[in-house]
């Protein structure tokens, strides 16, 4: 017996250090208390798992190596650094939080890994780069880019279905740095086309919840449509202080970075709109998120509760097409590679790298204007994606 | 007077802490650094609680000094030593002056007027944007050191260093007697000729000083304050849960707690990825329900014990 464990210790240690020796390791960090953490590293989990199933890439598997940062930036600075000096990475991506990302950029730039971003909208993320982090490929959109996604998407609208009138704009912000980012951002955007006002409030997930006095400047201020910037925690308390208070604008527009999970099994739920990159009805124009859908359903006994699944799936899916185009892991023949990319996603996109403001390699620049319809998000825009025309105005609260 | 033998402990502890960065990389320095930064805090915290006053100011004053380091640097240019400093003189400053009102309350009164403060700061230094960036916050340049990680350790240490001279000096001197007396009676101890208020206020301004100047050291570090994140309210809770779980009245207690926590933290993010802060806080439940002395207590305890 004695024998026999002794073979298979030492049989499964030799196999582990073979495997880790021919792998190319990518290492990820994900708040994974968080719901986008949670899935952003099933989705790439998921990736890494098909493509070992498929080949692997260069004739090596993938091996996944994921931190907790724990949204936290002092542990996400320390993510990095396991990931780097101690399990010897090739390559990082992963990443929600903007203010981890903030505190990672210095140790990122110690080591210049090649990082496919998952995560960090903030512009102040893009400042502390640089125009020189050539290695840095930042596939979520940046709050300005955002921005003016919403603009083109708003006004395409407003051309396409002349019965929806969009001249009065209302934004209510969460006062944390997120909210205030998206004010500012949409302030200097939509002034020139629409009229524009907006007031904070305090996130139900920072302590607040109580929406009356935003509510009652929104109802005066009689907006054509009326967009919350907060979390997830405010969906539905917000919904039920403006039905309570009988606040029914023409368009009722959410804009948190993820929704609560049952979020569309509410009845409040019924033709709120929103923004986000990805929703499983993409399913039926795109079969990249069919495919994703129906593999993450299959493994994980639950569905994507936010697009930072799809996204991080196709982080990984890029990342491996790059290596493949390269040929070798070497950092700057990778950077030449991903430089080519053209990677129909399962977001309903085609992902490519071209510069944003200061970085040279932006790659998703647009949000999506969903709607739930019938307990399910449909794509309202853009049209080319489009699952279903919008409805049309907010129904009156019953 | 102590036998010379009895501090050859401590300063081996202190020599051989000085030295990890020649033996340990660069990862096991970023969770020391964390580790050092809530130590220093739980230490700080420790050093008012002596005298019975609870603060839950913690976060407060971290965030004032955070701020006060980004700002000299951002906007007037300051070197990182002098902008560190200043964290710390600037939180001092501001305790010392608040300290002559908030001192005259005593028990869940001064708990709860020193959490407001932490709100008030940060509702301040949120709306001021032209100032301190408002929610979005600043970010520097460039970290202090150049983000290297042995001298990055060093400065955390230093300052840890720091927080554990004052705290050790405050139980040393005859501070240790008029805080003591305090907590345990305090018409008592003024009928003895101790002044309440000047030692409390030395003791606040004190303790205020240091978690300034981890604050001023912590934004420095990581080159960036968000109200949000600056003012998080980790820095009041997870000083407290170590001190108490290490055990409190002491600078060995916090000095337990944290480094335990710290690490069984770690540890546990490492081999839980999916759940870790569930055990992490049945962890601390249990500890505290447990041995409600802290660990640091129940040794001493056991020492006396076998002292008879």
């Amino acid at each position: 017996m004695k024998k026999f464990l002794t073979m298979f210790v030492l049989s499964a240690f030799l196999a582990s250090t073979a495997f880790a020796q021919g792998a190319i390791k990518i290492g990820a960090n994900w708040n994974l208390a968080d719901i986008t953490g949670n899935h952003g590293s099933k989705g790439a989990m998921l990736a890494v798992e098909e493509i070992n199933k498929a080949g692997g890439v260069l004739g090596k598997q993938l091996q996944l190596v994921i931190v907790d940062d724990e949204g936290k930036g002092d542990k996400g600075v320390a993510a990095i650094e396991k990931l780097v000096t101690v399990d010897k990475v090739d390559f990082l991506i992963g990443g929600m939080s903007s203010a981890v990302a903030l505190a990672q950029v210095p140790t990122m730039k110690k080591y210049q890994k090649v990082v496919v971003s998952t995560g960090a909208a903030s512009y102040l993320v893009e400042n502390a780069l640089g125009a020189d982090a050539d290695w840095y490929f930042h596939l979520h959109p940046w709050d300005y880019t955002q921005g003016a996604s919403y603009l083109e998407g708003w006004t395409a609208i407003r051309n396409k279905y002349p019965n929806i009138k969009i001249d009065r704009m209302f934004l209510a912000y969460e006062e944390g740095a997120f909210g205030k980012s998206s004010y500012d951002s949409s302030k200097k955007m939509f002034e020139k086309d629409f009229q524009f006002d907006g007031e904070s409030f305090k996130s139900a997930a920072l302590g607040g919840g109580d929406y009356t006095a935003m509510i009652e400047k929104a109802k005066e201020y009689k907006p054509d449509i009326f967009l919350w910037a907060g979390y997830d925690a405010d969906a539905l308390p917000m919904l039920e202080q403006a039905k309570a208070m009988r606040f029914s604008p023409p368009l009722f527009v959410g804009a948190p970075p993820g929704w609560p999970k049952d979020f569309g099994k509410s009845k409040l739920a019924d033709n709120v709109t929103l923004y986000g990159m990805w929703a499983p009805s993409i399913n039926d124009v795109n079969p990249v998120s069919k495919k994703f859908y129906d593999a993450f359903v299959a493994k994980y006994k639950e569905e994507p509760a936010t697009y930072f699944g799809p996204l991080a799936y196709s982080a990984v899916y890029v990342l491996a097409e790059g290596i493949k185009r390269a040929g070798s892991l070497d950092s700057t023949a990778v950077i030449k590679a991903l430089e080519q990319t053209k990677y129909l996603s399962a977001l309903g996109e085609t992902i490519s790298f071209s510069p944003s403001n200061v970085i040279k390699h932006q790659g998703i620049r647009n949000q999506k204007i969903l709607q739930w319809q019938n307990g399910r998000q449909e794509v309202i825009w853009p049209f080319e994606v489009q699952t279903r025309p919008p409805v049309y105005p907010f129904p009156a609260w019953k | 007077m102590k036998k010379p033998a009895n501090y050859i402990f401590p300063l081996a502890l202190i020599f051989a802490g000085g030295l990890l960065p020649v033996f340990l990389g660069a990862y096991p320095q970023a969770v020391a650094r964390s580790v050092f930064t809530f130590m220093a805090l739980a230490i700080s915290w420790d050093m008012l609680l002596r005298s019975g006053q609870i603060s839950f100011g913690i976060a407060g004053f971290f965030g004032l000094g955070s701020y006060t380091a980004i700002i000299l640097s951002v906007r007037a240019g300051v070197a990182p030593v002098v902008a560190m400093l200043s964290a710390a003189a600037f939180a001092a400053l501001v305790a010392f002056l608040l300290g002559f009102l908030v001192l005259r309350l005593r028990s869940t009164y001064f708990s709860i007027t020193t959490l407001a403060l932490g709100e008030i700061f940060k509702v301040i230094i949120h709306n001021w944007s032209s100032f301190t960036g408002g929610p979005e916050g600043l970010v520097l340049p460039q970290v202090v050191f150049g983000g290297k990680s042995s001298s990055l350790y060093w400065l955390s240490y230093a300052i840890l260093l720091f927080a554990v001279g004052a705290s050790v000096l405050f139980e040393k001197s005859k501070m240790h007697f008029s805080l003591t007396a305090i907590r345990n009676n305090e018409i008592a101890a003024r009928t003895s000729g101790i002044n309440i208020f000047a030692n409390l206020l030395i003791a606040f301004t004190a303790s205020s000083l240091i978690q300034g100047l981890v604050g001023g050291v912590h934004v420095m570090s990581y080159g960036f304050a968000m109200p949000d994140t600056a003012f998080d309210a980790n820095y009041t809770l997870l000083p407290l849960a170590m001190a108490l779980l290490g055990g409190i009245h002491s600078t060995w207690g916090p000095i337990i707690g944290a480094l335990l926590l710290g690490v069984i933290s770690e540890y546990l993010k490492l081999m839980i990825p999916y759940g870790h802060l569930l055990v992490y806080g049945l962890i601390i439940i249990l500890v505290i329900l447990f041995m409600p002395r802290g660990i640091y207590g129940l040794i001493k305890k056991e020492r006396s014990k076998r002292n008879g």
